[in-house]
């Protein structure tokens, strides 16, 4: 809950959230929001007394959220009406009384996981999202036009798209976290030097390296 | 400062630690509740496994062990009095056979396999100490 008003960078990770955000004040006013597969950095206005839960769901399963829509749901969030126009079981419950894993059952469609992707998820994580796409290929046991296939087809975002946001996220904790000097970061991030991860940096959250905003929501990765 | 621990970042922990009970006669010492960490049983240095998820919790980037790719540049070394027998033990439990017992021109036996993971593993006989 916020005590404060204030803003918040929300930093992409390639996921989708479902959240359920309301005031203390007004209890019954619910807010479903729905995002797509995040590729760019967006601001979060907040009052005093905010509230929200919700889901950040796998990677993997942005398809059983937005279905044949996938394709246009990069970048995109949905709000209130047009959340539910999405998922229209948002409009019937009683949301505060909604256990999370319900929620998930109302809102996707039955999962079609291919676990080649998982793996292949898996092993970019671990990589650093620094794993060329021809190898992670081999690991999936599939070629890098069907893995990049698999990527869209699911995720919403291709596969060298998605290996930038893990290597934006862990240059990023790199810095923060680990107090790794920006040129060593920019190094062991895999960017070829340092105006290429300005770049990403750029791309992906809105600010450069040396100038950090000082309010960012950084995502745990893969945690559920 | 002194070397405590070898860890190898691997796809399936505890797999792991049942393969190199079976495969190299080792006991586990501990596995931690998420089966993201266990250590064996190996003396002072202590080989040890961890997931692959780890890697990137520690803010690492690794490139996974692959069983069906060249290995990476590091092995593991088991010594024993009878290489020949560990070597046949080893291959039988599922160890890839990479390079069967041999006699060294400095009096060692060597020989290599690859785990389950792809990782180099020797097996080899003590170096007489030079007197």
């Amino acid at each position: 809950m916020a005590d404060a008003p204030g803003q918040s960078i929300v930093l992409p990770d390639g996921r989708c959230d479902i959240i359920i955000r309301r005031n203390r004040n007004a209890p019954d006013v619910l807010m479903p929001v729905i995002t797509g597969p995040a590729t760019r950095a967006y601001t979060v206005t907040y009052d005093v007394g905010d509230t929200w839960f919700g889901l950040r769901l796998r990677p993997e399963s942005a398809v059983a959220l937005w279905r044949g829509d996938l394709e246009h749901a990069v970048d995109t969030v949905l709000r209130g009406q047009d959340a539910i126009d999405l998922v229209p079981a948002l409009a019937t419950h009683q949301y505060c009384d909604l256990m999370l894993d319900r929620l998930a059952g109302l809102a996707l469609a039955a999962p079609f996981i291919d676990t080649r992707l998982t793996h292949a998820l898996d092993i970019l994580h671990a990589s650093g999202g620094r794993i060329r796409v021809a190898q992670l290929a081999r690991f999936a046991a599939c070629s890098p036009r069907h893995l990049n296939r698999l990527f869209r087809g699911h995720t919403g975002l291709g596969t060298k798209t998605y290996a930038q946001l893990v290597q934006f996220h862990r240059t990023l904790n790199l810095i923060t976290r680990g107090r790794v000097p920006i040129t060593d970061a920019a190094l062991e991030g895999g960017y070829a030097d340092h105006a290429h991860m300005t770049r990403a940096f750029r791309r992906f959250g809105g600010f450069v390296p040396s100038k950090l905003p000082p309010r960012l929501t950084l995502p745990q990765l893969f945690a559920q | 400062m002194k070397l405590g621990y070898t860890i190898i970042y691997v796809a399936d922990v505890p797999e792991t630690v049942a393969f190199y009970e079976a495969a190299f006669g080792l006991s586990q010492r501990f596995i931690h509740d998420s089966n993201l960490y266990a250590e064996m049983e190996t003396g002072e240095t202590i080989l040890a496994f961890a997931g692959n998820e780890a890697a990137e919790m520690n803010g690492l980037a690794i490139l996974p062990n692959d069983p069906t790719g060249p290995a990476a540049g590091w092995e593991v070394c088991f010594v024993t009095g009878d290489v020949s027998a560990a070597y046949t033990r080893a291959v039988s439990h599922g160890c890839s056979p990479v390079s069967a017992p041999s006699q060294k021109p400095w009096g060692q036996t060597v020989s290599y396999v690859r785990d389950l993971n792809g990782c180099i593993v020797e097996i080899a006989s003590p170096i007489a100490q030079a007197s």
